[in-house]
């Protein structure tokens, strides 16, 4: 779809400009500290660098949707939609994204307080809309936002921060207007329909059925989470390449690879071996990583109706 | 003609209103009817900041009394949807949380006052000694489609209650649920009050 017809395609949510505020100054604390207020399966959004590790708690961002942060003193925003089941990082440069009030297959539309133009999250490109008509089309930096539970990020990352709740906004983080994950209800029970109507619909899985989803210029594929957790390795193709689907058991989570030589791999107790009998870690492939990310099929299908599916 | 005609209209309007005013007037002069009113606009006061999120309860919380106050308390002026405005304290307890929205608060008091007023000259025109007809009841109702605006974050929750899709005119229609509960609650205190006799209480 160009971006035009996506501007079409938008929809409001209700809150008008900022009516869901973003986070702008962001405090963190130790886990010891936040984990009174966290149940071990909540859902965090995790991100680790070289230097840094922290947790978002979905408790909070369900609320704000946007944290504009800063990460080993580069500027960030951690992103997450509620109605996509969809966490996503992007570098922001000197400017920091806001909550539209806008929707584009039931996503997110964030824009960017420098020059107004929309983002839509899962496309992390930027579109036309009423506050910027012409925008440049230009693509955001994303980085690699994992979803677990606060149980499985403790385990595998103690000394990781977690985002406060002294976000300098009165809101209640107790209350997820939606549902719930732990156990699945309301609007996150895999059966339910989508908010808005999608893009485009399959009936292949359930709309919230959770995929792995990875995507390039010219293509995208999808994993099934559940049968990715039972096969823990899938070869599939993306825009006519091979890439290999990996599952990470401590997270509940994928990672996907380029694999143009085919090279054959072995999964063994949480570790990767590869042909010469070295073990590797699901995240540390010596293969090309995607960027891929937990989405609900109905949001991946409806943005990208061509995507291949493994299920 | 025309003329009486238009001096016939001028004159039921004001009569009407004064009426109404003259029934709220022994309405607040009766302690039953007053305390019909204030039970009543109570209850939808808290019935409509639950369905707008500021009340909740949540299962087993235990915590202990805390109130948070926004860094910035101009955010009580910033619009969260329709009719819905931003909080700048949260004030919680064991299992109750109660965001304090000062605008929320105030939309609730509007909209629960009328229909305290509704129900308190409902119940008058229940216990004068004369019948007063099925539309004096049916007044209160007109509360109801205020309760179902709440509860909107990215499109109203209510609809994933009844399970229907939202479209962008539905969402349009959400905007006009507020106006039209107040219109809905003054016509109903009007047709209401036309009917309550104060001299046969």
């Amino acid at each position: 779809m160009d971006p035009v017809s996506l501007r079409d395609r938008a929809v409001s949510g209700g809150p008008p400009k900022d009516g869901i505020p973003s986070i702008d100054d962001p405090n963190f604390v130790s886990a010891e500290a936040e984990s009174v207020r966290l149940n071990p399966g909540d859902p965090v959004f995790g991100v680790t660098t070289g230097n840094t590790t922290k947790a978002y708690p979905q408790s909070i961002l369900v609320q704000h949707e946007i944290c504009n942060d800063t990460i080993d003193d580069t500027p960030v925003s951690v992103t997450y939609c509620p109605l996509t089941g969809t966490a996503m990082g992007f570098e922001r440069g000197d400017t920091t994204f806001g909550v539209s009030g806008r929707l584009i297959n039931n996503n997110l539309i964030m824009y960017d307080r420098a020059t107004e133009a929309w983002w839509p999250q899962v496309l992390a490109t930027s579109i036309p809309g009423p506050w910027k008509e012409e925008p440049p089309t230009r693509s955001l930096q994303e980085f690699r936002v994992v979803w677990t539970t606060w149980e499985r990020w403790t385990s595998k990352h103690p000394e990781t921060e977690v985002l406060s709740r002294d976000t300098g906004h009165a809101r209640n983080y107790d209350y997820d207007p939606y549902g719930s994950y732990d156990p699945r209800r309301g609007y996150y029970s895999l059966r339910e329909p989508p908010m808005f109507p999608a893009l485009f619909e399959d009936d292949r899985l359930q709309p919230k059925d959770i995929v792995i989803g990875a995507r390039t210029p010219g293509g995208a594929v999808a994993f099934q989470k559940h049968r990715l957790s039972e096969e823990k390795l899938v070869e599939s193709t993306l825009d006519e390449t091979p890439v290999l689907a990996v599952y990470e058991p401590d997270l509940h989570t994928g990672y996907v690879y380029r694999n143009p030589e085919q090279r054959q791999y072995e999964y063994e107790d949480g570790q990767i071996r590869d042909a010469d009998g070295d073990t590797h870690p699901p995240e540390d492939l010596p293969l090309t990583r995607i960027l891929a990310f937990d989405a609900m099929w109905f949001a991946w299908y409806g943005f990208y109706p061509d995507t291949t599916l493994y299920a | 003609m025309p003329d009486s005609t238009v001096t016939e209209t001028t004159q039921r309007g004001p009569q009407v209103l004064a009426k109404t005013v003259a029934a709220l007037e022994a309405a607040a002069s009766r302690w039953d009817a007053r305390g019909v009113f204030l039970l009543s606009a109570a209850v939808y006061f808290v019935v409509y900041l639950v369905t707008v999120g500021d009340i909740s309860v949540v299962g087993g919380g235990t915590g202990a009394f805390e109130v948070r106050i926004a860094d910035d308390l101009s955010r009580a002026f910033a619009s969260r949807g329709f009719f819905r405005f931003d909080a700048i304290a949260v004030i919680s307890g064991g299992p109750f949380t109660y965001l304090l929205s000062p605008l929320n608060a105030l939309v609730a008091l509007v909209l629960s006052g009328l229909v305290g007023a509704n129900l308190a000259l409902t119940y008058l025109g229940v216990i004068q000694p004369r019948a007063c007809g099925l539309e004096s009841s049916t007044g209160v109702l007109a509360g109801v489609p205020a309760l179902l605006s709440g509860a909107a974050c990215c499109g109203p929750t209510i609809l994933l209650v009844v399970g229907v899709q939202a479209s962008a005119t539905i969402i349009t229609g959400f905007q006009l649920l507020i106006p039209l509960a107040v219109v809905l609650l003054v016509g109903g205190l009007l047709l209401i009050g036309r009917q309550v006799d104060p001299d046969l209480l």
